[in-house]
């Protein structure tokens, strides 16, 4: 009986790496029916969409009441394109990807040192499953579990649209941009988890990690920048006098004219990938908003809007922005076709690669080097 | 090298390619040398006892052996081949039941299983069959369906004795799988790891039960402080003499008795007052039996006190200290 079952083990078998995804597949539904079944992640997920319920209710009644409160006004006109839309939209964006952050790494930080603990990462390990095999179904399995919370939120990024001023392509980058940072931080999460031997310890360092990211960039940057003192060659801007708005357009502002000088600045460009780093730069840079270098007036600019053109600002260096920076005229607005989350995202995905790189030779059996105080089981 | 002069039952040339052999090896964790030089063989079809003491190094000899931990030095050979190399074979080969439970404690005994048999690469359509067999076999087809958290402590174990036999493997690597068993689920372990020996594997157990051992084990190889301290068979523990343990109704009689007939022996300070001696073979017990019953001593009992093992073990913690 045993040699009829080994034969028909050999032949069902296309050499040993054949059926790479299907063992990665095997290993998501083993880690999928496990959380499924933990009524903890049920309550995170209600918990989660109440709160978003909350902050788009909060976000729009406070939108009604400053209406309301300016409407009592004498004399106020109602600008005419302006709705709650796009304001529910950024803060729930920005609600949105602040949990996203926080939950993603109390989903992915123990995957696998969680195993360890409990004794089953060895049983994965000693059948024919490979090490990257087992990673990957673990990064999937946490990346699932995340984006769960991503589809949870998905009818207050709608209400967005639905109240005007955005569109579902707004809706839909918005999301797709979520889910990778998702996936990133649920990457660093796995690979810490494979490196890290308690699990307490990989999920404070993922947090930290993440903490880094969203505020650790932003620090850095601010401090880095002051090391980066240099000049630029420029000349006088001659603003012009006073004109009412809606005389010609608004740009150019002012002339160049005299002598190219040497002028201190910051070059701000050689610590701006820092900033590109964060993922709120990567989010809203990716989300398009209009070009409105070709505007005649000043209208209220959004916090995604803000948030890119900052960045870009940053990004493209006094040489870029500095007026009259080599006796030319700077935009006010950067175009939308220099965008910046390229760079952004390919250092956090660097970062995750990484780590999960790390991750996966801690995984490999037979084991040469163990972290100090692990047992493989 | 040197260490196999020490061994006197280890064979000089090759080893045979069935079965499971470790030679040589070593392994250290920071400064813990853990294992060091250790030889070590089963072969096919027969139960193999590895036996010491705690922290003697079984555990990390079961996890090279298992192809889990990379020896530092030596080599593992799984049915002559090496895990380094043909790590797949070697795994289709090997079923491991570690010394603690690891159960996935929200599935059922079916889809752990069921999982077991998807990461060996099982043919698909078999799957659910086999399963069900290996449920029958442990004596867990009316619980296959309960999430494994409800299972007692010994049907874990057993779960996890079937989870290491999912794919049939040849060789059979078993840490500790009596502890925290009831006696009637040891007898049904013994009797399931002679039929896994009759079936041709070769099953290599750890254990400090001693006693169990004895029954279940054709073979054991003893380790202490990570070396390799003695190989021998059952018949040659049983044949290196064993410890009786005498009791009569009058004890001075039956001392004197001993002393007649020039045997060294020792009182025993126990419950009863009692003596015990080494006797050579069964042969010899049973004609003092008989020469102590014809000269009058009222015998009370007459057995063993300890497994053959148990001797051997006994004899090496003494030479220990």
């Amino acid at each position: 009986m045993s040699h009829a079952t080994e034969d028909r083990q050999h032949t069902a078998d296309q050499g040993t790496t054949g059926g790479y995804l299907p063992g990665v597949r095997d290993v998501v539904v083993l880690e999928l029916k496990q959380r499924l079944r933990s009524r903890g992640w049920y309550i995170m997920l209600a918990i989660w969409f109440v709160l978003t319920g909350l902050v788009t209710w909060l976000t729009w009644a406070s939108w009604n009441a400053s209406q309301a409160a300016q409407r009592g006004i004498p004399g106020y006109v109602p600008p005419p394109e302006s709705g709650p839309g796009s304001m529910i939209f950024e803060v729930v964006l920005a609600f949105v990807l602040l949990f996203a952050l926080l939950v993603a790494p109390a989903l992915s930080a123990n995957a696998v040192n969680g195993d360890r603990a409990g004794g089953t990462l060895a049983i994965l390990q000693v059948t024919l499953l490979q090490p990257g095999q087992i990673l990957w179904g673990k990064f999937f399995a946490a990346w699932a579990a995340a984006l769960a919370f991503l589809v949870a939120s998905t009818p207050f990024l709608v209400i967005g649209v639905a109240l005007g001023g955005m569109t579902p392509g707004h809706v839909l980058v918005a999301l797709l941009m979520l889910a990778v940072e998702v996936g990133v931080v649920c990457a660093i999460g796995v690979g810490i988890s494979a490196l890290a031997g308690r699990p307490l310890f990989s999920i404070v360092v993922t947090y930290l990690a993440v903490a880094g990211l969203a505020v650790g960039t932003l620090i850095a940057f601010g401090l880095g920048a002051g090391l980066t003192q240099g000049t630029v060659l420029a000349n006088q801007a001659q603003y012009r006098a006073y004109e009412p708005l809606n005389n010609g357009p608004v740009e150019p502002e002012y002339t160049c004219s005299g002598p190219l000088q040497e002028q201190m600045v910051m070059r701000s460009e050689r610590v701006a990938w820092l900033l590109a780093m964060n993922p709120y730069v990567v989010v809203a840079d990716a989300i398009p908003y209009k070009d409105r270098s070709q505007e005649r007036s000043f209208s209220s600019v959004g916090a995604i809007e803000g948030v890119s053109q900052g960045a870009r600002s940053a990004l493209a260096g006094p040489e870029g922005t500095y007026p009259c920076a080599n006796g030319e005229v700077k935009p006010r607005y950067l175009a939308q076709s220099t965008p910046m989350w390229p760079l952004g995202l390919g250092l956090q995905l660097l970062v995750a690669a990484l780590l999960m790189w790390l991750g996966w030779r801690s995984l490999r059996t037979p084991a040469h080097r163990l972290a100090r105080g692990t047992r493989i089981a | 090298m040197a260490m196999i002069s020490e061994l006197p039952e280890a064979a000089d040339g090759p080893e045979p390619d069935d079965g499971i052999t470790a030679r040589a090896v070593s392994r250290s964790f920071g400064a813990v040398r853990a294992v060091e030089h250790m030889d070590f063989h089963a072969p096919a079809g027969k139960v193999t006892a590895l036996i010491g003491p705690n922290g003697a190094g079984k555990t990390t000899l079961l996890l090279m052996l298992a192809s889990l931990l990379a020896p530092d030095a030596g080599s593992i050979s799984v049915g002559g081949l090496d895990p380094r190399r043909d790590r797949a074979e070697v795994r289709r080969r090997l079923g491991w039941m570690p010394d603690t439970l690891g159960v996935w404690e929200s599935l059922t005994a079916r889809e752990i299983l069921t999982q077991m048999a998807r990461f060996y690469r099982l043919p698909a359509q078999s799957i659910g069959t086999r399963v069900a067999e290996m449920l029958e076999r442990v004596r867990l087809d009316d619980l296959a369906d309960q999430p494994a958290r409800v299972l007692s402590r010994g049907q874990q174990q057993r779960l996890s004795l079937a989870r290491a036999l999912i794919h049939d493997p040849s060789v059979l690597l078993l840490d500790e799988p009596a502890s925290g068993l009831d006696p009637g689920s040891r007898v049904e372990l013994r009797l399931m790891l002679r039929q896994l020996a009759g079936e041709g594997k070769a099953v290599v157990v750890s254990s400090h039960v001693l006693s169990e051992l004895d029954e279940i084990a054709d073979g054991a190889v003893f380790v202490n402080k990570g070396r390799t301290v003695r190989r021998q068979t059952i018949e040659e523990a049983a044949a290196a003499g064993r410890r009786y343990a005498v009791t009569a109704s009058d004890v001075a009689a039956l001392a004197a008795r001993l002393t007649e007939l020039g045997l060294a022996f020792r009182r025993e300070v126990g419950r009863r007052p009692s003596v015990s001696l080494m006797l050579a073979s069964d042969d010899d017990a049973e004609r003092l039996l008989r020469d102590l019953v014809l000269a009058g001593v009222g015998v009370n009992s007459f057995a063993p006190a300890s497994g053959a093992l148990e001797e051997t073990y006994m004899s090496l913690e003494g030479e220990r200290q």
